[in-house]
């Protein structure tokens, strides 16, 4: 945990010092969860803000320290579920949208030795977003959540409040449809290369 | 950065299954290397700050006038009591119970007992 529990229990008791302790504690990591859930850089801070806001309305409820973390994970996933929800939006960038000449050019940029180390991250978030687009919102949150943030199932339990096999098996699905992607576009430029071989 | 994602499985078939497996961890692992947690704005503090106390503002006002709500409802509960306390009711007659009552007055002689001399009279004329 990044914050002792007394601080908590100071912002519990209406200290807006400590609240702000802890918000700054825990700001970047929310952040950075929310811009890889939600995919929209621009609106990440009002997310993150709409977090803040849920923890600091329902802190008194907090008994324990070990469910602190969990709780804002939670918070975290239900502030972006809901953006999501009112936005419908998706994030822009759709690598299998792409053309089969587009893929070929992009791949062509960034194999090359001039690429620089920004562009080869953008494309890294073009396809990851890509292919998680394959997938309902739901199971993309759940599967960035384990694979992307590194969250385990326990944890993730705590999260969702199911049971861990229900957890792998909708992650099993999740990830199975994301391959099934992956195999698409793998397939799609193994015939590419094939095809330009015969030229 | 990690590079092993972009070195994707090749062949027609899209690679066996155990390579597309390590070729989407491998991606993952370099998504999350180019997400990197963004720095917060100079106005992340004072824009949440403003938000609690927008919310904080609403919920007083909602709370007030649940209050409000809730007192004016009290009061008319103790006045329709006072006055439901305070009615008295009209005398009542005869026929003022019950519809059970009131047919029963009206039929009374249909249920006197059966008088069996009265029968025997009307065999014999």
């Amino acid at each position: 945990m990044l914050v002792e529990f007394e601080l908590l229990q100071q912002a519990q008791r209406g200290d807006a010092s400590a609240f702000n302790q802890v918000v700054t504690a825990y700001r970047r990591r929310i952040l950075g969860t929310i811009s890889r859930l939600i995919g929209r850089p621009e609106d990440v801070e009002d997310v993150a803000q709409e977090v803040f806001l849920r923890l600091y309305f329902s802190l008194d409820q907090l008994r324990t320290p070990e469910v602190f973390e969990p709780w804002l994970y939670r918070l975290t996933v239900n502030a972006s579920y809901d953006y999501l929800r009112k936005s419908k939006r998706r994030p822009e960038s759709r690598m299998s949208d792409l053309s089969e000449q587009q893929v070929m050019m992009a791949d062509a940029a960034a194999g090359s030795k001039a690429q620089t180390e920004e562009g080869e991250k953008h494309r890294v978030r073009d396809t990851v977003q890509s292919l998680l687009s394959s997938v309902s919102e739901e199971d993309r949150i759940l599967l960035t959540l384990k694979e992307v943030e590194g969250l385990t199932l326990r944890e993730l339990e705590k999260i969702y409040h199911v049971s861990e096999n229900s957890l792998k098996v909708r992650l099993f699905r999740a990830r199975q449809r994301v391959l099934k992607s992956v195999k698409g576009v793998t397939r799609r430029r193994g015939n590419s290369a094939s095809s330009d071989d015969g030229l | 950065m990690n590079n092993q994602w972009s070195s994707p499985p090749a062949g027609g078939n899209g690679g066996s299954d155990a390579e597309v497996n390590a070729h989407l961890d491998g991606l993952f692992h370099a998504y999350r290397q180019a997400c990197a947690d963004p720095e917060p704005s100079v106005n992340f503090m004072p824009e949440m700050w403003a938000k609690i106390e927008a919310r904080q503002a609403s919920t007083t006002i909602f709370n007030r006038m649940a209050k409000a709500l809730v007192t004016a409802a009290l009061g008319a509960s103790v006045v329709m009591g006072l006055l439901s306390a305070s009615y008295t009711p009209p005398p009542t007659s005869a026929n003022d119970g019950s519809i059970l009552q009131a047919l029963a007055n009206d039929h009374a002689h249909d249920l006197e007992p059966l008088q069996i001399e009265r029968i025997s009279e009307l065999e014999q004329q």
